[in-house]
C-alpha cells in the first residue's frame, strides 16, 4: 500500500490544492471495518500505534476502504454483494457522500483512485451475465457514476494502481456468484482467474493466468510495491488434500512467481490468504490465514519463505512507510510487526474485519 | 487401592461409551453413510445405461424410471463432493449444476447438429466438455422439448447411451477409489498423509455437511426464488424432469444422516439437530410445487421462502452447535472470509 501523506509532502501537493490535504488532517494512518460488541458494523480509523481515532456506522458489513490521494477523504466499500460505499472525511471522522452503484450491478469490496484523484475505480458484478466491471465515478464531480468497463474477468476483487501511472491491475478472482444464492459459488466447474492489467480507458495491457492445475486458485487480494512489482494472495477453492501455492508475484511483462512455505507450514494456511502486504521497504511478503491463524514471511526477491506466526483469526494486514506492519484480527487483537519481532499494541472490543488499509 | 480403582472406572465408563472417539465417528460416517450411497449409486447407474442400450428414445417408461432412479442416489451422495469424486473432475462430470451460461444445451445442441462421432464410445465421451456430460444434460436429452427432437433420432439414441455408460463408468471410478484406497485413509486419520489427524477427517465430513446444506438453501431454493420482483422459476433445478423440489427433500435426509453422525455422544444436540431437520422435511413434504413454479406468485413464493427459511435454520444450528464442538474455527474472519 503506498504511503499517500509521504508521497504527497514530497510532490508539495498540499501547496497545488486550496482545499484541505491529508497533511492538515488529524487523519488516521490506517482504515479498517469492525463489527462492534453488539453486532453493528462501522468503519473505524487507526493511528499508527493502533488507537481507534473515529468510528462510522455502517449499514452493513464492510469490507475494504481506499484514500484519496491528494484529499483527506477516503472510501469505505460494503462486503460483496454490498451495495453501498461510503465517502468519508477523514479529518472529521464523518461521511461526506454515499455511493450506490446502478440496479444491475454490486460492489465486490474494493476500489482504488487514479494518480491525480479525479476518478474513482470500483470492482463490481454484472447480475445479468456475471461477468467482472469495473465502475468508474468521477471524484472530481461528485463522484457521480460515469459508467463502467470489463474487468478482463469474473468475480473481480481487489483492484490496484501501478505507482506513479493509471493502469489498473485487477486480481479476477474467476467465481461467479450471484446476490439471488447468497456467496455460494456458481461456476467451481468452469472458473479460471487472472491477473489483468487495465489502461484507464479499459485497454487490456496484460493478462496473467497460472497453469491449469492452478485454476482453482482465485486471486483475490493485491498488494503493489513502488517500482510496480505486484504481490496477490489467493484462495484455494480445490481439494483439500492439496495445499497450492497462495501467493505470487508479478511485474508486468515478465513470468509470474509462485511463494510457497515448507509443507507443514503451508498446510497450516488451509488454502487461503486473507490480506497480502509488502513489508520491510519491499523486502518482504506477508500474508496472514484467519482459517489456519497464522502469518507467513516471504523474501519478496527470491520467493524464500523467512518465517510463521500463530496470531488467531489475524486477517488485516498493512504496512507503514517506516516498514513496521500492522495487524488486526477477528478477536480484537492489533499487533506490531517489525524486523522478526511481533508486538501486541492492543486488545480492542472491535472484531476488526478483513482488511486494513494504510492511507 | 483396587477398590478405589475399580470406582474409578465405574464412574468412566459410562463417558467413554458414549463419548465416541473421533476416529470412530469417522469409521462409521464412511461405513454407513458413504460407501453404501456410493455403492446404489453404481448399482442404479449401471442398470440405467444398460436399460438405455435397449431403449434409448426420450419417452420410454423404462429409460425414465431408471434415470429418476440414477438421479435419486446421486442426490443422496452428492455432498461427499471430497477424495475420489474430486480426482480428475468426476464430481463435474457426473453434476454440472448450476449452469449459469447455458453451456449444457448449447453443447448438446451441437453435438446433435453436427453428428459429432464422439458418442461411439464411453471412453471418448469422457473427453467432451463436462457441461454435456452427467445427470443433467441426460435429462436435457430426455426432457428438454428442444434438444430431446433435434437432429436425427438415431443420433441421439447413440448420445443417450454414450452419457449414461459415461455416467455409469465415473460413478464406478468413484466407488473402486473408496473401496480400494480412501476409505482406508480416512479410517486411519492420523497415521497417513492425507489425514494427519483424526479432526482433519472429521472436518472434512463437516464441510460436507455445511456445504450440502449451503447448496440446497443457496442454489436449489435460491436460484428459482431470484428476487421478489424478479422471481426465477426456470432457474429451478432439474425442472425439465420435475425434480427440483424431490431434490431438497432427497439432500435434506442425507444430510439429516450426517448430522446425527457427526453429533455422536451429544444427545442433546441430536435431538436438537434431528427436530430442525425434521421441520425443513416436513415443510417440503407439505410443499405442494414440485418445479418452484409457484415463486411466480406472492402466495407461491412465501411457501417457497418459507422452506428456503427452514434450512436456513438448520444451517444456523449446524454452525452454531456442532462446528464447534467438532473444533471448527468459527471466528469473525476465519468463518467467513472474502
Amino acid at each position: 500500500m503506498l504511503k499517500r501523506r509521504s508521497v504527497l509532502v514530497g510532490l508539495g501537493a498540499a501547496a497545488l490544492s486550496p482545499s484541505l490535504s491529508w497533511a492538515d488532517a488529524q487523519s488516521p494512518s490506517f482504515l479498517s471495518a469492525a463489527r462492534a460488541v453488539d453486532g453493528s458494523y462501522h468503519l473505524c480509523g487507526l493511528s499508527d500505534g493502533g488507537a481507534v481515532l473515529f468510528s462510522i456506522p455502517l449499514p452493513d458489513r464492510g469490507h475494504a476502504a481506499a484514500a484519496h490521494p491528494v484529499r483527506p477523504e477516503a472510501v469505505a466499500f460494503a462486503r460483496r454483494p454490498g451495495r453501498f460505499a461510503l465517502i468519508v472525511d477523514c479529518a472529521t471522522g464523518q461521511e461526506a457522500h454515499r455511493l450506490t452503484p446502478p440496479p444491475d450491478r454490486h460492489f465486490y469490496g474494493h476500489g482504488v483512485f487514479s494518480a491525480d484523484g479525479s476518478m474513482l475505480f470500483t470492482t463490481e458484478n454484472d447480475l445479468d451475465t456475471l461477468d467482472g466491471r469495473i465502475g468508474l465515478w468521477d471524484a472530481a464531480n461528485g463522484y457521480a457514476r460515469i459508467g463502467d468497463m470489463p474487468s478482463g474477468g469474473v468475480g473481480p476483487h481487489d483492484i490496484e494502481r501501478l505507482p506513479g501511472t493509471d493502469t489498473l491491475v485487477i486480481a479476477n478472482g474467476g467465481i461467479a456468484t450471484h446476490p439471488e444464492s447468497g456467496r455460494t459459488p456458481l461456476n467451481l466447474a468452469t472458473m479460471r482467474p487472472n491477473l489483468a492489467y487495465l489502461g484507464p480507458d479499459g485497454e487490456m495491457l496484460e493478462v496473467v493466468e497460472l497453469d491449469t492445475a492452478l485454476r482453482f486458485n482465485s486471486i483475490r487480494h493485491l498488494d503493489v510495491r513502488p517500482d510496480g512489482l505486484v504481490a496477490a494472495g489467493m484462495q484455494w477453492n480445490g481439494s483439500e488434500a492439496e495445499h497450492p501455492p497462495l501467493i505470487l508475484t508479478h511485474r508486468m511483462g515478465e513470468t509470474a512467481q509462485l511463494l510457497e512455505a515448507p509443507a507443514q507450514s503451508q498446510r497450516k494456511m488451509i488454502g487461503y490468504v486473507g490480506s497480502i502486504t509488502f513489508q520491510s521497504g519491499g523486502a518482504q511478503v506477508a500474508v496472514t490465514s484467519p482459517r489456519g491463524g497464522l502469518m507467513q514471511v516471504f523474501d519478496a526477491e527470491t520467493g524464500a519463505f523467512l518465517s510463521d506466526i500463530a496470531l488467531e483469526d489475524a486477517c488485516g494486514i498493512s504496512t507503514l512507510s517506516s516498514g513496521q506492519s500492522l495487524i488486526t484480527s477477528g478477536v480484537g487483537s492489533i499487533w506490531g510487526y517489525d524486523a522478526g519481532a511481533l508486538t501486541q499494541l492492543g486488545q480492542t472490543s472491535w472484531a476488526w474485519d478483513n482488511h486494513l488499509i494504510a492511507i | 487401592m483396587l477398590r478405589t480403582f475399580s470406582l474409578c472406572l465405574a464412574i468412566l465408563m459410562p463417558v467413554t461409551a458414549t463419548a465416541q472417539s473421533e476416529a470412530d465417528i469417522t469409521a462409521a460416517i464412511v461405513d454407513d453413510h458413504i460407501l453404501p450411497r456410493y455403492a446404489a449409486l453404481v448399482v442404479e447407474t449401471m442398470a440405467l445405461a444398460e436399460v438405455a442400450d435397449s431403449s434409448c428414445q426420450p419417452g420410454d417408461p423404462a429409460l425414465q424410471a431408471a434415470f429418476h432412479d440414477a438421479f435419486d442416489a446421486w442426490i443422496a451422495v452428492s455432498h461427499i463432493t471430497f477424495g475420489p469424486a474430486e480426482t480428475d473432475g468426476r464430481y463435474f462430470a457426473l453434476s454440472f449444476w448450476p449452469d449459469t451460461r447455458s453451456m449444457t444445451g448449447r453443447s448438446l445442441s451441437t453435438l446433435i447438429a453436427d453428428a459429432d462421432p464422439i458418442v461411439s464410445t464411453a471412453e471418448a465421451y469422457a473427453t467432451v466438455s463436462v457441461a454435456a456430460r452427467g445427470l443433467y444434460a441426460l435429462e436435457f436429452l430426455l426432457f428438454d422439448p428442444e434438444v430431446s427432437t433435434a437432429g436425427e433420432d438415431a443420433y441421439r439414441c447413440a448420445l443417450v447411451q454414450a452419457i449414461t455408460a459415461d455416467i455409469a463408468a465415473t460413478a464406478a471410478q468413484i466407488e473402486a477409489d473408496w473401496t480400494g484406497t480412501f476409505a482406508a485413509l480416512m479410517r486411519g486419520a492420523g497415521s497417513n498423509d492425507r489425514f494427519q489427524s483424526p479432526d482433519e477427517a472429521l472436518r472434512v465430513l463437516f464441510g460436507s455437511l455445511t456445504t450440502g446444506l449451503e447448496f440446497t438453501a443457496d442454489l436449489r431454493l435460491g436460484r428459482p426464488l431470484g428476487t421478489f420482483d424478479a422471481p426465477r422459476a426456470a432457474r429451478a433445478e432439474a425442472r425439465r424432469s420435475g425434480r427440483s423440489l424431490r431434490h431438497v427433500a432427497l439432500s435434506l435426509q442425507s444430510l439429516a444422516d450426517l448430522a446425527d453422525r457427526l453429533a455422536t455422544g451429544d444427545p442433546g444436540l441430536r435431538q436438537a439437530l434431528a427436530d430442525r431437520f425434521d421441520i425443513a422435511l416436513d415443510a417440503a413434504a407439505r410443499l405442494d410445487d414440485p418445479i418452484f413454479a409457484g415463486v411466480d406468485d406472492p402466495q407461491g413464493r412465501l411457501r417457497v421462502e418459507a422452506l428456503q427459511q427452514r434450512v436456513q435454520e438448520v444451517r444456523d444450528l449446524v454452525s452454531s452447535e456442532l462446528g464447534p464442538k467438532l473444533g471448527v474455527a468459527a471466528g469473525f474472519n476465519s468463518l467467513d472470509g472474502d
